[in-house]
């Protein structure tokens, strides 16, 4: 979102310590200035319902927070079999996928949500370190980001129970979300910076794929525990039981030891966050400036009208790497944790939830400011409709099936039932998606460029309420074909019919009013706006 | 600058069309034969309203084949807004608009095949090249063999050619407001809508933009040229309509509208 045009930099190279410590306090707190007018004018063009959703949006999420770090402390010794010293253990491991969570996120998406989309913010002088503040602020509108942190904070509360020490703990782990994040945005503007320089596309493959095989061979050769269990993060919950059993001197200790991470990483970042943004995007620059072999007539309209479509999506830097993100990682999470092909009914739906946010949510928003020409071509509405159906359907389910396929590396071979249940949960789940997704394209389009791999396909807030949406339909849709996975294989296919019935009759509703001209009209004007 | 009227007869698509109508084949502009002989663009009382606001009340038009008219106003006063009615993008909250003697209420796909559009923004899908673009109007147009030809000849015209194949979110403004002018001008349309065509376009752009008007009018094309540039209005079309808050408040000839005193009249009718 960075414009160039610094507020906070650049700034004369200072001469003392003093005079860089007044510097940066300066550039500290115009960027927290500009943060908060940014904030107040990102609201203040809400509309409508949105108007009210960004207010009720951010008390719905502090009340879960609050829920979250408060009531499973409440709970007795053991809950479900499962009692706090077995939460205590698996603690580390669950504070450390909060930095990994985080990491993917700021990662994938170029260095953060934006507070105000680049090329609205072009005519203002928003300066990188606002920039960076502004993505650690929207940090947490991510569903991703919001479980791993209430899995974190609902764990540390029922490891160390009711009374005084559980809200010790929650503010240490809230410290610590808040570090992670930090630190999190700060990796994700230095792997952004050596992408944009020379060689970063092939520095930065070569190094996931580095990271990638490391991960399989701390799986392969059962480290991976051991690894775990010297993490850092071990000394936090460490800390926990410091708060626990009232040892409140080494629990400070630490709170301001995370603390002081936190804050140093919050300054990193913006040091980085400046450093990216005197770098171009070569990667999105390489893509819209090549050229591209011309390829045979389309022998149809809906394959002219599906290659269109498909470029929209394939020729777009942010949209293939979250594709290609979303394909592979759910995949490695099934076979680090071995999952068995009893449990892979919900991957299909996490992974097609994933897909629709990258752009399929708003999916007219594919053609921007070419959605009035193209609607002024005398083709059918409904066939423009089934092309855009067909091609948000066919990368859904094809990077649904990657991921299966990479699971099923270490799940072994499955039962006809299993594969029966896992091929239903993919085509219902799929359609699912297609039909909310394109429902809400039809009923709220947004206008956005998503150019920007840091662009969302809708505000931030509306992105929340999607991918809630979304990740709760298809995880409890998954979890009855895990149901039905250990039932023959006819449960299965009669359990289909009606979601796709369902899905079916909601795509034809959405089809019917996309053929309705005036719906059709707002529907283009918005994304081209 | 080369007269507009002059180049229409020397390049285009007329070249081919001869060996075209041996094989029977039905090229860009056939359809010319069957335009009707009355206003091809006819518009009565057009209101269109988006929630409270009148963005367009009153508006009539009509446009003999042949003919040009230029849409003139300040921002806001309908001009993009009576474009995309007749692009068949929006549909008319009240009134009568017929296109080629089709009314664009209830055979909007049809007008659409007659029409060539050129949207004030944009225009441009962001990530196809100018040469799918190309291909995909050709395939929806249901345009014979052939029509590479013209394609090639406008992307040429336009200075074009050398970006056929890269994708348009790389083009800079002036480049994307050629190309809509050519997507519009593909397929030699009964009615040609510019809408903003002269917006931020370098002079070869606007004198291959004023030929292109003046080969579709030379071919017997209504044209519809929406412009905040009196000078470039009066250079496109011999008419001229000027739009105030929705309705409009004058038509005019060229002759009215030129020079110092042209420019004072424009003025008062801006308001």
């Amino acid at each position: 979102m960075s414009t160039g045009r610094s507020s906070a930099s650049p700034v004369p190279a200072p001469r003392s310590p003093r005079a860089a410590v007044s510097a940066a306090v300066d550039a500290a707190v115009r960027a927290a200035a500009d943060v908060g007018a940014l904030l107040r004018f990102r609201l203040a063009v809400a509309r409508g319902r949105g108007r009210l959703a960004a207010p009720l949006g951010v008390a719905v999420l502090g009340s879960l927070t609050l829920l979250a770090a408060v009531v499973p402390g409440l709970a007795a010794q053991t809950y479900g079999g499962v009692t706090r010293e077995d939460v205590l253990a698996v603690l580390p491991s669950a504070y450390l996928a909060v930095l990994v969570v985080a990491t993917v996120s700021v990662v994938a998406s170029g260095g953060g949500r934006e507070l105000l989309p680049a090329h609205q913010a072009v005519a203002y002088p928003v300066s990188p370190a606002t920039d960076h503040l502004g993505a650690l602020l929207l940090a947490p509108l991510n569903i991703a980001w919001l479980l791993q942190c209430w899995t974190v904070l609902a764990a540390t509360s029922f490891a160390v129970g009711p009374g005084p020490a559980e809200a010790a703990a929650a503010v240490l782990a809230l410290a610590w979300v808040g570090a992670a994040t930090a630190s999190a945005q700060a990796l994700g503007w230095a792997v952004e910076w050596v992408r944009r320089g020379p060689h970063g596309l092939v520095l930065i493959r070569s190094g996931t794929v580095l990271v990638a095989v490391a991960g399989v061979a701390l799986v392969a050769t059962g480290r991976l525990t051991g690894l775990l269990a010297s993490s850092p993060t071990v000394r936090l919950a460490a800390g926990m039981q410091d708060a626990a059993a009232g040892r409140w001197s080494p629990w400070l200790r630490l709170l301001a030891a995370v603390l002081l991470l936190g804050a140093a990483a919050v300054l990193l970042g913006a040091g980085l966050a400046h450093r990216v943004a005197r770098r171009p995007a070569r990667d999105e620059l390489r893509v819209e400036t090549a050229d591209r072999a011309a390829r045979p007539h389309p022998a149809s309209d809906l394959v002219a009208l599906m290659r269109v479509d498909r470029a929209g999506i394939w020729r777009s830097v942010p949209m293939r790497r979250g594709m290609v993100m979303l394909a592979i990682l759910p995949g490695a999470v099934a076979v680090a944790g071995a999952f068995g092909w009893d449990r892979m009914g919900i991957f299909p739906g996490l992974v097609a939830s994933g897909g629709a946010l990258l752009f399929g949510v708003n999916s007219w928003c594919l053609d921007g400011r070419g959605a009035l020409w193209r609607d002024s071509l005398p083709v059918d509405p409904l066939l423009a409709f089934t092309s855009r159906a067909l091609v948000l359907l066919e990368i859904l389910a094809a990077a649904a099936l990657a991921t299966l396929l990479l699971a099923s590396l270490r799940a072994g071979l499955p039962t006809f039932d299993e594969l029966a249940a896992v091929a239903c949960a993919l085509v219902v789940v799929t359609l699912q998606v297609v039909a909310t997704a394109l429902g809400w394209s039809v009923r709220s389009p947004h206008a956005v460029d998503l150019r920007s791999a840091r662009a969302t396909p809708a505000p931030p807030l509306v992105m929340v309420g999607y991918s809630a949406r979304l990740a709760f339909g298809t995880t409890v849709t998954g979890l009855l074909f895990d149901v039905t996975s250990q039932a023959p294989w006819t449960w299965s296919v009669l359990l289909s019919v009606p979601f796709l019935a369902w899905s079916g009759l909601r795509l034809r509703r959405t089809a019917a009013a996309w053929r309705d001209p005036s719906t059709r009209a707002r529907v283009v004007l918005t994304v081209a706006a | 600058m080369t007269s507009p009227a002059h180049d229409a007869g020397a390049t285009g698509p007329s070249d081919t069309r001869d060996d075209r109508d041996v094989r029977g084949d039905r090229g860009p502009g056939d359809h010319r034969d069957d335009r009707p002989s009355g206003d091809v663009v006819d518009v009565v009382g057009l209101r269109v309203t988006f929630g409270s606001v009148d963005a367009v009340s009153g508006v009539d038009l009509q446009v003999a084949p042949g003919a040009a008219v230029a849409l003139l106003g300040r921002n806001g006063a309908g001009k993009s807004t009576t474009m995309r009615v007749l692009g068949g993008v929006i549909p008319p909250t009240g009134g009568r608009v017929r296109v080629a003697g089709l009314d664009l209420r209830t055979q909007a796909l049809e007008v659409k095949q007659v029409t060539g559009y050129c949207p004030d923004v944009g225009g441009l899908v962001p990530r196809a090249t100018p040469w799918e673009h190309l291909q995909l109007s050709a395939r929806l147009r249901r345009l014979p063999d052939g029509w590479e030809g013209r394609a090639r000849a406008l992307l040429e015209r336009f200075d074009l050619a050398g970006a056929a194949h890269r994708v348009t979110a790389g083009f800079s403004h002036g480049m994307g407001r050629r190309l809509s002018v050519v997507l519009a001008a593909l397929h030699d349309p009964t009615v040609l809508l510019l809408d903003e065509p002269f917006d931020g376009v370098d002079p070869q752009g606007v004198e291959a933009t004023l030929t292109v008007v003046a080969e579709a009018r030379a071919g017997g094309a209504a044209v519809v040229v929406s412009t905040h540039l009196r000078e470039l209005a009066v250079q496109a079309c011999p008419d001229a309509v000027v739009l105030r808050a929705g309705a409009p408040v004058a038509r005019l000839s060229a002759a009215d509208l030129g020079g110092k005193d042209g420019a004072d009249v424009y003025r008062a009718l801006l308001g």
